[in-house]
């Protein structure tokens, strides 16, 4: 398509580890549209972080290509937002959140009043000299997110930012990422293990199979914005949800043909 | 009030300490020649400090260990600058460091001393060299230690080499940092009075052994409860420095 911002082609990564050379993707080939929403889920162990590591241009593809074309002025490509060690613990909220407009170069004070902005937004006013040792895991994953966004970025790259929240925070996170994509419309890479958050946040889904990782399938979800938490009533979206557990042969096929009922 | 509280916490041991030796020389149980009693010793302390000889010695050895301490840390953290740098350099200057740092640096002494003569130069070398070396390791070892994901994510958000270094390894590094410059300091005092103690005129060391040499007990007792509070003294600073510099390393779980 014209329009691709991120296309891969019959990607391919092999590391070292150990003397042995270990396949981490093979033949991963699927594009990324500006302004889409694109979840890749896959099993543990799928080569995920590795593919983002390759979509953000830190680590070159051992075989096939990706082509980012994002053109620049200025600005970082991509920004990441990883589970773990996604903020920095001896930089302030603020400036955690201000960082990507301060490698842009931008004035401190203009900086700080469009993270300040963003922090009052997602409910961490008051918290900006704190350093992230006393957040919460939500809210550092919150930091982590608002700096994506600001850092002007067109690309965001994300590894499993939720995964580490409980189930009532993560629904909330994802409520605020959806609110925050939907005023802005990046295009998203979301790497999730989490079908339900796959699904619930995504324009189309990219499955991986597990070591090497390789693209198994990709979806439309099919559901209009905003969407409700109670999606599994549309028989589609659900009918999608069940494909790809079995895909991922996650559920036993008793329970894939009692749910057909 | 809470530093009251924590006053009394750390020091009620030494306090007992004291009170017992006081009482059993008091009873003849120890015998006053090796063992002076606490209360004379304060005035042993009193009159070396009225006579300035406390303080010039003091000065003399806090002097020594602060010109090699500095010139240490200096060369310490130019020497592991260099080392991260080039992969090529460390793994060749990787047995030699091994094999220094298992040296006793005191041994070193008299080889230096004849490459630079029987002088401050050489006293202050040698201080200086167990510095950078102690530094050396645990500055390359703490540069070893960063996590690689911040170094991702910073040259994602547009960083280049140099922010890199200054945003993300070295604050990444500076409470090992300042680990390293406490237990630094606290051997080059150590190795510094040891210097002084073997070789010099003057200095805590050279007083202590004085007072060895011309059985002056009393002198012995007090010089070497001196040389134990300036160490604990500094310990103590480095620490509220830390405190300050590093914020966030408390902070994190």
């Amino acid at each position: 398509m014209f329009d691709a911002i991120l296309n891969c082609t019959r990607l391919g990564v092999t590391y070292p580890d150990h003397g042995k050379s270990v396949r981490a993707l093979t033949d991963v080939t699927f594009e990324v549209h500006k302004g889409e929403f694109v979840a890749v889920i896959g099993p543990s162990g799928c080569g995920k972080t590795t593919l983002l590591h390759v979509l953000a241009g830190l680590l070159p593809p051992t075989s096939g290509s990706v082509e980012r074309n994002i053109e620049l002025e200025g600005r970082p490509r991509t920004a990441m937002v990883f589970q773990e060690n996604s903020v920095f613990p001896w930089m302030t909220v603020l400036q955690n959140a201000a960082f990507g407009l301060e490698m842009r170069r931008v004035p401190r004070a203009e900086r700080e009043r469009q993270a300040m902005a963003m922090l009052e937004r997602f409910g961490l006013a008051g918290r900006e000299r704190d350093y992230p040792g006393e957040l919460s895991t939500g809210m550092k994953a919150r930091v982590a997110v608002i700096r994506a966004f600001l850092s002007g970025a067109p690309v965001l790259l994300m590894d499993e930012p939720f995964a580490a929240l409980d189930r009532q925070r993560r629904i909330m996170a994802q409520q605020e990422l959806e609110e925050l994509w939907e005023s802005q419309r990046k295009t998203v890479v979301f790497v999730t293990h989490d079908v339900d958050e796959a699904i619930q946040l995504s324009d189309r889904v990219v499955v991986l199979s597990a070591s090497p990782g390789t693209v198994l399938a990709e979806y439309k979800v099919p559901m209009t914005r905003p969407r409700t938490l109670l999606w599994e009533r549309d028989d589609e979206a659900f009918a999608l949800k069940r494909r790809i557990f079995e895909l991922l042969q996650l559920a036993p096929l008793e329970l894939s043909a009692s749910c057909s009922q | 009030m809470n530093n009251a509280i924590s006053f009394a916490r750390a020091s009620w041991l030494v306090a007992l300490i004291l009170v017992a030796w006081q009482t059993l020389v008091g009873f003849r149980l120890l015998d006053p020649l090796f063992f002076p009693p606490p209360a004379d010793l304060l005035s042993t302390l009193v009159s070396l400090v009225k006579s300035g000889e406390a303080g010039r010695q003091i000065a003399m050895t806090l002097s020594r260990t602060g010109v090699a301490f500095g010139l240490g840390v200096l060369w310490g953290a130019a020497a592991s600058a260099v080392l991260a740098l080039s992969a090529t350099l460390r793994r060749a200057a990787q047995p030699l460091i091994a094999a220094l740092y298992s040296t006793p640096r005191l041994t070193l002494l008299p080889m230096v001393m004849l490459l630079l003569g029987v002088n401050d130069l050489s006293r202050v070398f040698l201080v200086a060299l167990g510095t950078a070396l102690l530094m050396t390791i645990q500055i390359s070892d703490a540069i070893r230690g960063v996590n690689k994901d911040y170094v991702d994510l910073a040259v994602n958000y547009g960083a280049s080499r140099a922010t890199v270094i200054r945003k993300v390894y070295l604050y990444a590094c500076l409470p090992q940092i300042f680990t390293a410059l406490r237990l630094s300091f606290s051997r080059a005092l150590v190795l510094t009075i040891s210097v002084e103690l073997l070789n010099c005129d003057d200095g805590l060391g050279s007083m202590i052994w004085t007072a060895w040499q011309t059985f002056a007990i009393e002198k012995l007792y007090v010089s070497i409860a001196i040389t134990a509070t300036l160490g604990l003294f500094f310990q103590w600073l480095f620490q509220r420095l830390e405190e300050r510099i590093a914020p966030w390393k408390e902070k994190t779980t």
